[in-house]
């Protein structure tokens, strides 16, 4: 008996996010069809209210791939994608109408960058759905386009007249190939953890990754960021929706008071599970691993104070600095790899948590380490020609425009030997037949230099050397 | 220890891929660490200084570390690795060359126990389960030939051999690209040059890793015929302009207006556009010109190559124009090139066609002496050239860059998108005076599909095959993979 109740309960729960998610969904869409009618301003199908509908619709599905990701009801998963497709509609009809009205590609400045980004982050879910079964990867990057689409809503996005090193087709060849192999490699990077998960490596071994991730995002951000005990962010003139420079490419950056310290503390937290994983090694003593298990729930829940004080402080409130007179206000906008950053952070948290709760569960989701093995190693054959073009392409427009096609530019460089380590990768698995665990970790590793050449390079090193100077 | 075992101890570590890995991860720490501190030609000295200490700095001047990419402890290891990769090559070329033009056509005993995919029916007859097997591996793309050793008959079939070149292509694009780089390093050459509107120049300034500058001529002059900048409604800049026009042998040969990203090419020459803005070279003079007897003062514009009317018909012109000068031994020279105290010598020349050379020093009075002459003239202003910035470069390597980047779009195409697979057939002894018609085939990468393909075979055979084989009592039995 108590087993039919629980067959009959398991539908209806179901049922209930289902209704829940169609009826906020209907509902946001309702309000803001009524809003966008009593204020006339543009037509319906405007590249705002596009944006705003493949946001609602981005969120309902990225709630049901979640719902999907906790109870492991299928029913989600096809609501899910039907969301995800009609989101990718009004995402294509955006992009279409900036195109359109500028003339050019939208790849010029952040919110054209991540309005592109979002589109093919969505298109790639599909795809990776449809043709390689593998579900559970919205769960991972609808968030991810969540948030990226609500940080538009924060940035400046009107249209921008192109500087003339921009104007080149070349460039946009760049950065098209730049985005596409930058998410496969991402969508590979997801597909080698999956593997891990699948090829029943520890859960311990997780949180150590997880560790360390979160210590090199902190670490990274207090040693570019930190003024003794202060955090600097960069200030941001709230009338013209555009950052305060002291100069030609060198923004003025203020001082949020003792932020700095709470950071390190975030910093120390992330450090303890890691030691203790270490020490747990070492003396091959496994309740090490279980005060390092709380250590991580610490850290998690001290991050999301942390971020909730760095919202609230960036809202409300001016703050001074000894590079200038005065009190500056700053915004969300203007800090966006710091948002990431921290963002980041708590996302790698919670999924490190999802794992440590469902990790059953969510082995019966994924499909088998054999098949995840291969699919990473296929969406890096063609993540790798990708990257090979986009460097090329990125030569030629660099001879067009200043006469060199490489100057050892740390970008340029990172791109480089981002480049080595995927071929490193594709000639183990091709001459010496490395595959499984060894071959993913060869991927996780490409993907952790991918992210650097992205953010670090823009912002650790330059960082680095004004942090040496200052 | 003879020369000859040394030298094939140096070409077996440089033929090795162990010895290639090595090298690239120790270019690529390199290139790491490149990144993390300041180098030379990119950094500003100021920078440098400010950013490490002067101990700091010596040391990391004295290991060649603030200027990596172009230290010749990083050329060898890139030469390096170019040989590695070379000699890699070479090495494994007979065996790439006889897979691809002499491959192993008949499956003999030790062969057929090595292949990974093998199946064994039992026949009746040798011709016809061959015709048969024939027959079905052509219906999967396998066309076979017939091969006959020692008295026996096998097929033989192969789908896209080329596929053992991919690794060729790929290694000889990066030996392409390293070459060009080379070769840009060795002959190639990046200058700056100013060009004022109207004028020809040929000399260009390079600047090498230390920031010291020289001169170099180029075999031909550049005019700027015009140049100016476009904006847009807010008055950020939309385009920079320049009209160019070369002279070589006092000729002119090309003429190009150039854009940022539309360089002008000439004989292997690149001329960018890389910065515009006003020179100090006027382009016409303004004076101020009182007549000696009564009549108002009147303003006349002076070109710095024409000549200007006055209201009495006497016409003005330029001589000599110095924009900061000093007098030595009674003579004007040149100070600098800044207008900061011009001295400009003014002819007036009246109906008959006499000239009368008159100065003026601006810190003198800023006035021409009377002389004589029916006018003074003081300088009021001048309107200035707009000059053109042009980044002038010769990379003749470029083109090993590019020919490199669509060899390697080719091999990677050839790497990952084609595999070589071969199949092959032969009717075999069972030991126990039956007959097996054995097929076995193989591949060079995308083991799995080539799997999937080949039970697809092993079907079809079987269904074709299933009628002779029930012949035989254990055929079930038979039936194995090797």
């Amino acid at each position: 008996m108590s087993e039919a109740r629980v067959e009959q309960q398991r539908p209806a729960s179901g049922a209930v996010l289902l209704v829940l998610v169609g009826l906020g969904i209907a509902f946001a869409l309702l309000v803001a069809l009524l809003a966008a009618a009593k204020a006339h301003n543009g037509p319906i199908y405007g590249e705002a209210n596009m944006l705003y509908a493949a946001l609602v619709l981005y969120t309902g599905a990225a709630t049901l791939y979640m719902g999907y990701g906790v109870t492991g009801i299928e029913r989600y998963v096809s609501a899910a994608s039907l969301l995800t497709a009609l989101g990718f509609a009004a995402n294509t009809a955006a992009v279409a109408q900036r195109w359109i009205v500028a003339g050019r590609p939208p790849f010029s400045n952040m919110y054209e960058m991540l309005l592109s980004f979002v589109w093919t982050l969505a298109l790639l879910t599909l795809i990776a759905e449809r043709a390689y079964k593998v579900k559970i990867i919205g769960s991972i990057t609808m968030p991810i386009t969540v948030v990226s689409v609500i940080l538009m809503q924060l940035l400046p996005s009107e249209v921008r007249p192109l500087v003339p090193a921009l104007q080149s087709t070349w460039l946009q060849v760049h950065v098209t190939l730049a985005m596409l192999s930058y998410a496969a490699c991402a969508v590979s990077f997801a597909l080698a953890m999956m593997f891990l998960i699948q090829d029943n490596m520890k859960t311990e071994g997780f949180q150590a990754i997880t560790a360390t991730g979160m210590i090199a995002v902190y670490a990274g951000m207090l040693i570019t960021r930190f003024r003794s005990g202060n955090l600097a962010v960069t200030a941001y003139d709230l009338e013209s929706k555009s950052e305060v420079m002291i100069s030609r490419g060198h923004p003025l950056f203020i001082q949020i008071p003792d932020l700095g310290w709470l950071y390190l503390l975030v910093l120390l937290s992330a450090v303890v599970p890691l030691a203790l994983y270490v020490v747990a090694q070492v003396k091959k003593d496994r309740s090490f691993f279980d005060i390092a298990s709380k250590g991580m729930f610490v850290t998690i829940l001290l991050q999301i104070v942390g971020l909730a004080i760095f919202v609230a402080r960036v809202k409300n409130g001016r703050y001074g600095t000894p590079e200038a007179e005065g009190l500056y206000a700053t915004a969300m906008p203007a800090n966006p790899f710091l948002l990431a950053g921290i963002v980041g952070g708590i996302v790698a948290g919670m999924l490190y948590l999802l794992l440590l709760w469902r990790r059953e569960g969510l082995q019966k989701m994924l499909p088998s380490a054999d098949k995840l093995d291969d699919v990473t190693y296929k969406i890096i054959c063609i993540a790798f020609p990708l990257l090979t073009l986009m460097i090329a392409a990125g030569a030629y427009w660099a001879n067009q425009a200043w006469g060199s096609y490489w100057s050892w530019d740390p970008k340029e460089t990172w791109a480089a030997i981002t480049w080595l380590v995927y071929a490193g990768y594709l000639h183990m698995r091709i001459t010496r037949g490395w595959k499984g665990r060894r071959a993913a970790w060869f991927a996780i590793l490409g993907f952790a230099v991918v992210i650097f050449t992205f953010f670090g390079v823009t912002y650790l090193l330059p960082g680095l050397h004004a942090y040496a100077a200052g | 220890m003879g020369l000859k075992s040394i030298s094939t101890k140096i070409y077996r570590t440089l033929a090795s891929v162990r010895t290639g890995i090595f090298l690239i991860i120790v270019v690529g720490i390199f290139s790491a660490v490149g990144t993390v501190i300041l180098q030379r030609p990119t950094s500003e000295p100021a920078d440098m200084q400010r950013a490490y200490s002067p101990e700091t700095l010596m040391w990391l001047d004295r290991l060649g570390l603030t200027d990596i990419f172009h230290a010749w402890w990083f050329l060898t290891l890139l030469c390096g690795f170019c040989t590695c990769l070379i000699f890699v090559s070479i090495d494994r070329w007979p065996n790439a060359w006889k897979v691809y033009a002499n491959p192993v056509r008949f499956a003999a005993a030790p062969f057929r126990a090595g292949l990974p995919q093998t199946v064994k029916i039992p026949v009746t007859d040798s011709a016809s389960a061959l015709s048969v097997a024939e027959r079905i591996m052509s219906r999967f793309g396998f066309h076979a030939e017939r091969v006959t050793e020692n008295g026996a008959t096998g097929l033989f079939a192969e789908k896209q051999k080329f596929a053992v070149f991919a690794v060729y292509f790929v290694h000889f694009s990066l030996l392409c690209i390293f070459a060009g780089y080379i070769v840009d390093g060795a002959i190639g050459y990046r200058g700056n040059i100013r060009v004022p509107e109207g004028e020809a120049l040929g000399q260009i300034t390079l600047s090498d890793n230390r920031g010291v500058e020289s001169k170099k001529a180029l075999p031909f002059l550049i005019r700027c015929d015009a140049a100016g900048e476009d904006t847009y409604a807010d008055g950020s800049p939309k385009k920079w302009w320049s009209k160019l026009t070369l002279i070589e042998d006092g000729k002119e040969v090309a003429t190009k207006t150039i854009v940022v990203n539309d360089p002008f090419v000439y004989k292997g020459i690149r001329m960018y556009q890389a910065s515009m803005g006003q020179s100090s070279t006027p382009k016409t003079l303004i004076f101020q010109a009182m007549p000696t007897k009564g009549t108002e003062p009147e303003n006349v514009t002076v070109p710095m190559n024409g000549k200007a009317t006055l209201s009495d018909g006497e016409s003005l012109s330029i001589l000599r124009w110095v924009p900061n000068y000093y007098i030595q031994d009674n003579e004007i020279y040149t100070k600098s090139v800044e207008p900061e105290n011009p001295a400009v010598q003014l002819g007036l020349t009246n109906a008959q066609g006499e000239t009368k050379k008159l100065w003026l020093l601006y810190d003198q009075g800023n006035s021409t002496k009377a002389d004589g002459a029916p006018f003074v003239f003081a300088l009021k202003g001048a309107t200035w050239a707009q000059f053109t910035g042009l980044q002038v470069s010769a990379q003749p390597g470029q083109f090993g860059i590019w020919a490199g980047v669509v060899i390697m779009a080719f091999g990677l195409v050839l790497a990952f998108y084609t595999q070589h697979t071969r199949v092959w057939a032969t009717v075999i002894d069972d030991g126990k005076g039956g007959l097996l018609l054995w097929v076995g085939g193989t591949t060079n990468k995308n083991r799995d599909r080539f799997q999937t393909k080949f039970e697809k075979i092993k079907a079809a055979l079987l269904e074709e095959l299933g009628g002779v084989a029930t012949a035989n009592k254990n055929s079930e039995n038979t039936l194995t993979r090797a």
